[in-house]
């Protein structure tokens, strides 16, 4: 059983370097949001292997850190003893895998090597 | 007598606070920014043919197609969604970094000390927490000028 | 040298001036939430009553419980913010009725409800029966690795330095009425959390020299329940009546976890 403390180290240095990454991913919007995500933007951002490398960080960063978010919301509203702690621990693990396992193959096969 | 029932609360205490409210966006934010990731990675990966079908027009038709097509008047709803996404990852990020450089650093807590009583600030009203607090606000402020002219600006004429 | 048998010296300092009493009268209407727990719910009731500045919310109520309505229930013991047992809503902040005028309060309506985030035991009195087990739970008191040592005669004192007795004095003039209990919205939304009193004396018995017990309750503490509840709203902080600030302790504990050092 991982200690509270450990998981919520770990929400932080994912929330710090997210503050990063994802400050780099929203800066790519700018100056024009519509302009940003119309096919010849998107194309010449994923050409860049460092976007791309970003674009991985966060996958993996945000992953977990909205998991372990999720996770503590759900079990600071509902309470239903040990049941219901593995359910909720299951799910979010499920969660993060799916996002992690679609972001990854994604991303990975955008990187121009 | 029902002894498992709370006296409800005054939510009157809780909606006068930056603090408090920092709290109810901070939730409220973190909550709706995981369930967009889990969406986001999945409609941008799909529109991206999965990184293993990249065309342009898997990408217009899942991005143009479906998530930018319901409009409200010349507004895209899908760009809607999206400035409202970035608004509440700015409030999480602003506060979040004050949360964390408070809870792991002590940054910005007074030393424990010896009474100056009757009251004493408590640590919340402190200078220092005064403008952490109002930095969020003002981080916030400034993102949601510059995403209105991002998302918004062709539109307002800016 | 002053002389003290000068007998103009003497007179001046008899002549004090006291500072000027004055009264104030008002009439005020006090609206109180009250619980009836045979039908199980909540009425509002009104009594009107002629206050003066010095009257304090818990003497209005033992009045109104004179002279107009003596089914009014209401707790109380000291009089004087020391016994914690009179905390109740009063104007929609958690205060001590002991130590609040409804003159100062400058609203000519006061309303008065039982605390919130617990359960209602008869009109303003409350049950504190978790509060306090939440209490308990942390180990409020002193754990030495020498136990032997706390049944037999003391052969010295444990010294400490001022700057040790800082470290947790503060927290120390807890008097566990409550307040921050009932106005922590984080309380409201997670009904299993400690709350900021038992956690605020989680760190005051952890941060005391003497004590050795500081791995054993940091781990009572670091839970989903625990400190990791909190997210620093510090309405605990700005309602507490004797300056005890709970929020600051609870993050006092967080550093301590995330840094694992104890002070």
């Amino acid at each position: 059983m991982v200690a509270k403390s450990t998981l919520m180290k770990w929400h932080y240095i994912t929330g710090l370097i997210m503050i990063i990454v994802v400050g780099i991913h929203i800066a790519y919007r700018w100056p024009s949001y519509d302009a940003s995500v119309s096919w010849p933007a998107v194309q010449s951002q994923i050409s860049m292997a460092w976007y791309d490398i970003v674009l991985l960080i966060i996958v993996y960063a945000a992953s977990y850190h909205a998991m372990n978010g999720l996770r503590t919301i759900m079990l600071e509203l509902f309470h239903g003893g040990k049941a219901f702690t593995t359910f909720v621990d299951v799910l979010v693990i499920a969660l993060g895998l799916l996002v992690v396992v679609v972001g990854t193959y994604t991303v990975i096969s955008l990187i121009p090597l | 007598m029902q002894k498992t029932r709370r006296v409800s609360p005054r939510w009157g205490l809780w909606l006068r606070g930056l603090d408090e409210w920092l709290v109810i966006f901070q939730k409220v934010s973190g909550l709706a920014l995981a369930l967009y990731l889990i969406g986001h990675v999945l409609a941008v990966s799909t529109a991206l043919g999965f990184g293993h079908n990249l065309t342009q027009q898997q990408w217009n038709a899942i991005i143009f197609g479906v998530l930018e097509k319901p409009h409200i008047g010349a507004v895209s709803v899908g760009a809607l969604l999206e400035y409202l996404i970035g608004i509440l990852l700015a409030i999480h990020g602003a506060n979040g970094f004050r949360l964390i450089l408070m809870q792991w650093f002590g940054i910005g807590l007074p030393k424990p000390s010896r009474h100056t009583f009757p009251r004493a600030t408590p640590s919340p009203n402190a200078t220092a927490q005064r403008v952490y607090k109002y930095s969020v606000a003002i981080i916030t402020i400034i993102f949601i000028i510059l995403a209105t002219y991002d998302v918004f600006g062709a539109l307002l004429g800016w | 040298m002053a002389t003290a048998s000068s007998s103009e010296a003497s007179v001046e300092t008899i002549k004090i001036k006291l500072p000027e009493i004055k009264l104030e009268k008002k009439e005020v209407i006090f609206k109180i939430k009250r619980y009836d727990p045979e039908k199980d719910g909540f009425y509002w009731k009104e009594y009107k009553l002629t206050i003066t500045n010095r009257t304090t919310i818990l003497d209005a109520l033992l009045r109104i419980k004179e002279t107009q309505d003596p089914t009014l229930a209401v707790r109380y013991s000291c009089r004087m913010g020391i016994c914690g047992s009179c905390g109740m809503v009063i104007n929609g902040t958690p205060r001590l009725a002991c130590e609040t005028k409804p003159y100062d309060l400058g609203t000519s309506t006061i309303t008065v409800e039982p605390l919130s985030n617990v359960p209602p035991v008869k009109d303003i009195v409350t049950d504190f029966d978790k509060f306090f087990s939440n209490h308990k739970s942390v180990s409020p008191w002193l754990i030495r690795k020498d136990e032997k040592e706390q049944f037999e005669d003391l052969k010295e004192y444990y010294p400490q330095t001022e700057e040790e007795l800082d470290n947790y004095l503060q927290f120390s003039y807890c008097i566990k009425c409550g307040l921050c209990y009932s106005a922590c919205p984080l309380v409201f939304l997670n009904k299993e959390y400690l709350g900021p009193q038992a956690l605020a004396q989680a760190y005051r018995w952890s941060a005391d020299s003497r004590d050795q017990g500081a791995e054993l309750r940091l781990k009572l503490v670091d839970t989903d329940n625990g400190v990791w509840s909190c997210n620093y709203s510090g309405t605990c902080s700005k309602v507490c009546p004797k300056d005890v600030d709970p929020a600051l302790a609870i993050n006092m504990v967080k550093k301590m976890l995330l840094t694992g050092r104890k002070r």
